[in-house]
């Protein structure tokens, strides 16, 4: 009985969604309006569960001075009065929660830790940027093309002389490493870009770096994000179908019966 | 006589010299061909009008006019010369009107003949979307049809996924170091897909964790997927036989903000110093915030999203990554039950099917810009969305 | 080989180190290596400035503070370039979030060209709903918003006499950080009303714009820091504004960040060849 009602509820709100879908008729749009007000109200009252979550859960680390319990004070006091001063101020602008709260600690706090990943991300390529694959080597230049193009410094730097320090690069690490394949392949872009600068009437050719990054990014990524894209749309239609049908009962919080 | 009456007739007859300076005079012409209509899968009270240019002057504006059945007559809307369709979205339902369009252009107007009565009314079914019904029925049969195939017994093949296998390796590894495992069932509500598919996984680690009696920790930053979360952990200990090893306070709600969220994980990460981490949910722009503080502390990382801008970070700074729908197959893959291992069947027949369309598609799009084969592009646009 | 293993795992601190300080330096000391605007935000500039004086323009202020770096310098480059050209700007949210930073823009901005509030600028503020909301503005903004941000009634606005929906504005700009953003004003704003739509994006989701670019349905876009970059250096070449570019300023900063990311990245891969050979 305690797995059946909510299971009840489920297979009738997914049936009754999927045909609302379907049909334009004002009862229909007049039903999802209702359904998406309902799910923001449940929403507000499971908001009251987690803050008491969040209380207990620092009021017993404080009470068992657990590691770290003095950031327990902060996180309490800190909730304490922005709701005291929510409620006795106001939210409106100019209110001291909007000016002090929201502007000056709120505001700088989230840029810092946005912020943040611009480090991450330096020391996270750092480490795992390695062509360790004929694969990893194409993202690496890929990657190159993409981050220079993207900034003013590459912003006239023609793709021909990007393409010849790459080939460069190939040369001299198949002679450290005296890798055949990659002589093999230094050697071939030599005569590919050759070919390339022969079509051009011996000049420089015109295709600059942002336009080669743009390439990248709207065709060869787009494409990849599209077939991962179709993936999940599947993936999420069939967890759905599960879930409208009982077969997938995790989310009941207690896996199946 | 006769020569005088001759002079007489064609004396106003003589042509009128021609100016070859001034070019002839355009009038404005009268809209033709006005059309309304009931406007197609929509809710009611819309009508769409629609008409051609007359063959005269350009105007400045089209006017539209309304007429009821009770003979008033308004004015409803100017509109700009370059469109020749009007939606009027201010009629009742199963009330005739009549439309008349006129050519405006200064003081001059000139009006087109009225259009047939025409009442509008909400429609039952948009028949827009008939083709994502088609597609909607034939992947419901494949996913049925396989369930039905796998209660049968029939053993159905899934390929490896190494992340997946990771997780039995990932908490003995804990277990040896005494030292938690942390969970982060993704930050999106429990409406996401992901959500509910990183909840079924955290079952099965939590299982896991009970029998190796090692430590979870599963910070949580929606209310709701804390309070399933919470359940989930707890039947599964009871189903692993230690039901007294579970503690409340190991899945807890932090905060509904992202970047709090976030930083609250990684000083969680970089106090108890965890030995595995999972990322496995929807997650946004923390995601490499929450990845990289974990790979400083040395943890194994298995992460898993459907957000393909996050999966970049995820695979640079994670040992594991389930790539999109892997994430959604986990569940299958990892309790290897037959009704979960059947639909995965059928979503992947499902993919082949897509992909025929796609390949089969783009030729068609190639091949109607040959002028006699033009028509493909009306098979391609049944499969357009609206 | 020490000096190759020690390459191979460089201490994170210093390479966070010489992130912070490349980014820094060229803020207090800029480098001038210029930025050169590109066609799409030439796309949305040309856009805008075509628009008649005494027009209004629409924007929707759909990011977060995390995303203000990013996106908060397009939106006040794009009202300089409004105001200067005499155009009146309508401003609204579908993020609650962003309501702040809209509030700190119609607060700083409109007093360098001596614009008014409920003049030449209303911020309408945040409303829950999205397609609700698009659709409700389509018809008539002061059922949707019948008072602005600041409580104060929209009959009470001067401004709003002359716009009452969305066919009333020819173009509008949506500086979106996620969803809900310019997306939903192309399916409900733009195939409905028809009014142009220009996008502000992330860097990160830029390229997602690029088939409504195609298509034509997005009239410009302005991705990343990069992006309001451009934009400043349209506006100030036009004469419109000599005010500081933040964007033009952080773009040295950026440039000089991708070099180290790509220099560490090169002398990693070195470390590893090396090593694996000598390994060998």
């Amino acid at each position: 009985m305690r797995r059946n009602i909510p299971l009840a509820i489920c297979l009738t709100m997914g049936v009754a969604m999927m045909v609302q879908f379907f049909v334009p008729h004002p009862a229909s749009v007049a039903f999802y309006d209702l359904t998406t007000k309902w799910v923001r109200i449940v929403g507000a009252f499971a908001l009251v569960l987690g803050t008491g979550s969040l209380v207990m859960y620092h009021i017993d680390k404080l009470q068992r001075r657990r590691t770290g319990w003095y950031y327990s004070i902060v996180t309490l006091t800190a909730a304490a009065a922005t709701s005291v001063i929510g409620l006795g101020w106001g939210v409106k602008p100019g209110s001291p929660l909007q000016d002090i709260i929201f502007s000056n600690l709120l505001v700088p706090l989230n840029a810092s830790m946005f912020a943040i990943l611009a480090f991450y991300m330096a020391s996270a390529a750092y480490r795992a940027f390695r062509a360790r694959t004929k694969e990893a080597a194409l993202l690496l230049v890929a990657a190159f093309v993409v981050m220079l193009g993207m900034v003013p410094i590459g912003a006239n730097v023609p793709f021909f002389w990007f393409m010849v320090v790459v080939n460069v690069a190939l040369l001299v690490a198949g002679f450290v490493t005296r890798s055949k394949a990659l002589l093999i392949g230094a050697g071939a872009l030599v005569v590919g870009l050759l070919a390339w600068l022969g079509f051009s009437g011996f000049k420089v050719p015109p295709l600059m770096l942002p336009d080669t990054a743009e390439w990248v990014l709207s065709v060869p990524n787009m494409a990849a994000k599209r077939a991962i894209q179709f993936g999940i749309a599947l993936g999420g239609i069939a967890t759905a179908l599960k879930v409208i049908l009982g077969i997938e009962r995790g989310w009941l919080g207690g896996g199946k019966q | 006589m006769i020569p005088f009456l001759i002079l007489l007739l064609t004396a106003g007859q003589v042509a009128p010299p021609v100016d070859s300076a001034a070019p002839p005079v355009q009038r404005l012409a009268a809209p033709v061909g006005v059309k309304a209509f009931d406007t197609p899968n929509d809710k009611g009270k819309s009508i769409t009008v629609h008409w051609q240019p007359g063959p005269g002057a350009a105007p400045e504006a089209w006017l539209v006019e309304r007429t009821d059945p009770a003979e008033s007559t308004e004015v409803i809307a100017a509109i700009e010369p370059t469109d020749t369709r009007y939606l009027d979205e201010g009629v009742m339902d199963r009330v005739k009107y009549t439309y008349r369009i006129a050519a405006a252009a200064g003081a001059d107007t000139v009006w087109s003949e009225p259009s047939q009565p025409v009442a509008s009314s909400a429609q039952l079914f948009n028949t827009a979307r008939l083709n994502i019904l088609i597609a909607m029925v034939i992947f419901f049969a494949l996913v049925i049809y396989y369930i039905e195939t796998a209660k049968k017994g029939k053993n159905l093949f899934v390929r490896r996924i190494a992340g997946l296998d990771a997780v039995e390796e990932a908490v003995g590894r804990a277990t040896e170091m005494g030292r938690p495992i942390i969970y982060v069932p993704g930050l999106g509500s429990v409406a996401d897909i992901a959500t509910i598919a990183s909840l079924n996984i955290l079952g099965e680690v939590a299982k896991k964790v009970a029998q190796y009696d090692s430590a979870l920790l599963v910070p949580n930053r929606d209310p709701i997927v804390y309070t399933v979360a919470r359940e989930m952990v707890k039947e599964s200990y009871a189903k692993a036989g230690r039901p007294d090893a579970f503690k409340a306070d190991s899945v807890f709600f932090i905060t509904s903000e992202q970047f709090a969220f976030a930083a609250a994980v990684d000083g969680l990460m970089a106090r108890e110093k965890p030995a595995t981490n999972f990322f496995l949910g929807m997650f946004w722009a923390e995601s490499l915030i929450l990845a990289e503080t974990g790979a400083q502390t040395g943890a194994i990382q298995i992460a898993g999203t459907d957000s393909v801008f996050q999966l970049p970070f995820f695979i640079t700074a994670c040992d594991y990554t389930l790539i999109g729908e892997e994430l959604y197959a986990a569940s299958a893959y990892l309790s290897r039950e037959p009704l979960l291992l059947g639909s995965l069947k059928g979503q992947d027949y499902g993919k082949i099917i897509i992909l025929a369309i796609v390949t089969v598609g783009s030729a068609l799009l190639l091949l109607s810009k040959i002028p006699a084969l033009s028509f493909f592009t009306q098979i391609v646009s049944f499969f357009s969305v609206r | 080989m020490r000096f190759f293993q020690y390459l191979l795992k460089i201490d994170r601190r210093i390479i966070y180190i010489v992130v912070g300080l490349l980014v820094m330096l060229p803020l207090i000391k800029p480098l001038g290596l210029g930025v050169n605007s590109g066609p799409r935000a030439q796309t949305l500039f040309k856009a805008i400035d075509q628009v008649p004086a005494g027009k209004t323009i629409l924007i929707s202020v759909d990011f977060d503070p995390s995303s203000m770096p990013e996106l908060y310098p397009m939106l006040a480059a794009v009202m300089r370039h409004a105001f200067a050209k005499d155009l009146k700007v309508l401003l609204c949210g579908l993020w609650i979030t962003g309501a702040g930073l809209a509030d700190k823009a119609v607060t700083e901005i409109p007093p360098e060209f001596g614009k008014k509030y409920g003049e030449d600028v209303v911020f309408l503020g945040w409303k829950a709903g999205v397609d609700a909301v698009i659709l409700g503005m389509g018809e008539n903004i002061k059922n949707v918003y019948p008072v602005d941000y600041y409580g104060k009634s929209l009959d009470s606005l001067p401004m709003m006499n002359t716009v009452k929906q969305l066919r009333d504005i020819p173009i509008m700009f949506a500086i979106s950080a996620g969803t809900p953003g310019y997306q939903d004003w192309l399916l409900y704003a733009q195939s409905r009303y028809g009014m142009r739509v220009g996008a502000g994006l992330t860097a990160v989701s830029a390229a997602d714009a690029y088939p409504f670019l195609q298509s034509g349905q997005l009239t410009g876009m302005l991705a990343g820091m990069k992006g309001g970059a451009e934009y400043e250096v349209l506006v100030q070449k036009a004469g419109y504004s000599k005010t500081y570019m933040p964007a033009v300023a952080a773009m040295d900063s950026q440039s000089l960040a991708h070099i180290v990311i790509m220099i560490l990245v090169i002398i990693g891969n070195i470390a590893y060849f090396v090593t694996r050979k000598r390994g060998a």
